[in-house]
């Protein structure tokens, strides 16, 4: 790979991050009125108080350019200020304890996502039309079509609600800290099995569907043809032949897709009340917490563009034509 | 499409002719429409959700309210109450139906802005080019990488503050207004993108070289001779936009930017969350708007794939 691809490529990103911060800092001054308005929820302060506290947070002085420097280099210092809602909080230690319960939750849900949403979609597109593909594409497409949320309730209902197979919301249940360590254990996979199962199921539709049309694209190209007039079995050709290389252009939709996959899981973990990102975001959302959610956003936001760089950086080494 | 080498002289005016053609192009269109299983499904279903939204009334009498609620605290369905109620006694059937023409027109709303916005970006990018093209496009990228869901929960808020509460616009309170500006603004990109790549291939054909020489402006060849022809592209990514936009305004009414006194069903199933529906199996009150929700993002999807199959040149080059 060239350098000045790489080079290129990363400095696409460093503008683009800080595009992101500079609307990250202009949004929340957009509003009517002032922070210290939002801050001081307090009819009965004196002028000078309020005066006061303006000069402490170099509200006296321009948007441009001091506060906004103020506001780059602390960010860039990862000082995100306070949170709103927990007191005396800093946002970056609330967004932290938030961020491992979503890890808990996002990773197997995305492992268990690309290994039976590319199967599926392999499958399908190798036989296309057949009785197997009409299932597989159709229930992906419903899949495809629902919110996360949306599969996550009729689970709950049936699974928690009605059988009463594993808790309805939650994380752990309170009170178990005294017990042993396998007991914690089993109750943490118990409340994680069904948001695991409603946000891999949702992935696994949009993976399906697109590793679907990438195997029906390759199935015309001249080397399976080659493959299967050597007299190679109809699996086999799949297996080695096909399936790699509708895997190139499927390595970089993954890696895009792992920088959204916080954002679009926040109604799932809003309808089984899992203590990560996406409940943090809505409960910031709720309370009006600004500086929580410039912090979700400017993670979530940097995120993505990190997954981009990364997603262009691996297909630029798998696929030799993007060099140029 | 109606290019040059269709032209054969026949006698017929000008408008004539340009008259034949157009009715021919809709007859083909149909034929081909026709022969998509996929889309007929989707139209039939839309159809339905269409006639639903336009007069509810019809099916489940007026919107029950509070005051006018006639059954019990989460009921479960009866003869009365065939969906049963919800926590305030109120008829699910009944919320449901009237829940089409919100969801609905929030993401008809939010189409037209998406479209309009995208294709103006689109058009008038690939078609003066240059630093206009450059300056346009890095923009559009930049809202093509922001994860769009959470810039309209950072951006619902702020524009909530900055028109105030009490807003209304053409019947729709502030509420619902700003859930169709957020999914506007920040949607529009991948429209641009397609028009964009569209606009470019056109520029170089014959016509508009003659409307050059024949003196037209940027303003007039954009209008007159290149919108006609991304037109087909508009219709389809405006059937796939839509299905996007009741997805995205399903999330945002959930996670509590809708507006409870104008339910849609996204709303409906906030409502249910909070009453603790999924928790007591309480199914008839989500069963129903998380129905319509499906449906009616699935039969968008299948109608606006069978459009851009048909209408859509780099899809036809591929079949």
């Amino acid at each position: 790979m060239s350098g000045r691809y790489i080079v290129q490529k990363i400095a696409q990103a460093i503008v683009t991050i800080i595009a992101i911060v500079l609307l990250n800092f202009l949004l929340f001054r957009m509003m009517p009125g002032s922070p210290e308005r939002i801050l001081l929820r307090n009819p009965y302060l004196t002028q000078e108080k309020v005066e006061q506290v303006r000069a402490d947070w170099g509200l006296d002085k321009p948007l441009f350019p001091d506060q906004f420097v103020g506001y780059v280099k602390a960010t860039a210092a990862g000082d995100l200020g306070y949170s709103l809602q927990f007191r005396g909080q800093s946002v970056v230690d609330v967004i932290e304890s938030h961020f491992w319960p979503t890890m808990l939750l996002l990773i197997p849900a995305e492992v268990i996502a690309i290994i039976v949403g590319l199967t599926a979609g392999s499958y399908a597109g190798w036989r296309r039309g057949s009785g197997g593909d009409k299932v597989a594409s159709g229930t992906s497409l419903i899949l495809y079509s629902m919110p996360y949320f949306v599969i996550g309730m009729p689970l709950i209902i049936i699974f928690a609600a009605g059988l009463g197979w594993f808790p309805t919301s939650g994380m752990t249940t309170p009170g178990l800290s005294s017990a042993s360590f396998l007991t914690q254990l089993f109750d943490f996979l118990r409340h994680l099995v069904l948001p695991l199962a409603a946000i891999s199921l949702g992935l696994i539709g949009g993976y399906s569907i697109i590793m679907r049309s990438a195997i029906i694209e390759t199935r015309s190209e001249d080397y399976v043809t080659t493959a299967r007039a050597k007299g190679l079995k109809d699996r086999r050709v799949l297996r080695q032949h096909a399936f790699p290389n509708a895997m190139l252009p499927m390595v970089t939709i993954i890696a895009i897709q792992l920088g959204y996959v916080v954002a679009g899981a926040i109604t799932a973990e809003v309808v089984f009340n899992w203590p990560g990102l996406g409940t943090l975001t809505v409960d910031a959302l709720e309370t009006r917490d600004y500086p929580v959610l410039q912090g979700v956003f400017l993670l979530l936001s940097v995120t993505v563009v990190v997954a981009n760089l990364g997603a262009d950086l691996i297909y630029g080494r798998l696929d030799p034509r993007v060099r140029s | 499409m109606t290019g040059s080498a269709d032209f054969v002289p026949t006698g017929r005016s000008l408008r004539a002719e340009r008259w034949r053609l157009r009715v021919r192009g809709a007859r083909e269109f149909a034929g081909q429409f026709a022969s998509r299983r996929d889309g007929l499904i989707g139209l039939a279903i839309l159809s339905a959700f269409t006639l639903m939204a336009l007069s509810p009334d019809l099916f489940v009498g007026a919107k029950e309210t509070v005051v006018s609620a006639t059954g019990t605290r989460l009921e479960p369905p009866s003869a009365a109450h065939i969906l049963g109620a919800d926590e305030l006694g109120r008829d699910i059937l009944n919320l449901t139906v009237h829940g089409a023409r919100i969801s609905m027109s929030i993401g008809l709303m939010a189409t037209a802005i998406t479209i309009v916005v995208g294709t103006s970006i689109g058009v008038a990018a690939g078609f003066l080019g240059s630093w206009t093209d450059s300056g346009l496009m890095r923009v559009t990228d930049f809202f093509l990488v922001l994860p769009t869901f959470v810039l309209a929960i950072v951006l619902a808020p702020v524009i909530l503050d900055i028109i105030g509460p009490e807003a209304e616009f053409l019947g729709l309170r502030a509420t619902l207004l700003v859930i169709v500006v957020v999914i506007g603004i920040t949607s529009w990109a991948t429209t641009a993108r397609i028009i964009r790549s569209q606009t470019l291939s056109i520029r170089e054909r014959m016509f508009v070289d003659r409307a050059r020489v024949i003196g037209s402006g940027s303003g007039h060849i954009m209008r007159r001779h290149i919108f006609p022809n991304v037109v087909n592209l508009i219709v389809a990514q405006a059937v796939i936009t839509f299905a996007a936009a009741v997805f995205i305004e399903t999330s945002l009414a959930f996670i509590g930017l809708g507006d409870p006194f104008a339910p849609s069903w996204g709303q409906l199933l906030e409502s249910a969350q909070s009453a603790g529906a999924p928790g007591l199996g309480a199914w008839w009150y989500i069963a129903p708007p998380a129905t319509c929700v499906v449906l009616v993002v699935l039969s968008f999807t299948l109608v606006g794939n069978a459009l851009d199959d048909i209408l859509n040149p780099k899809a036809q080059v591929r079949r």
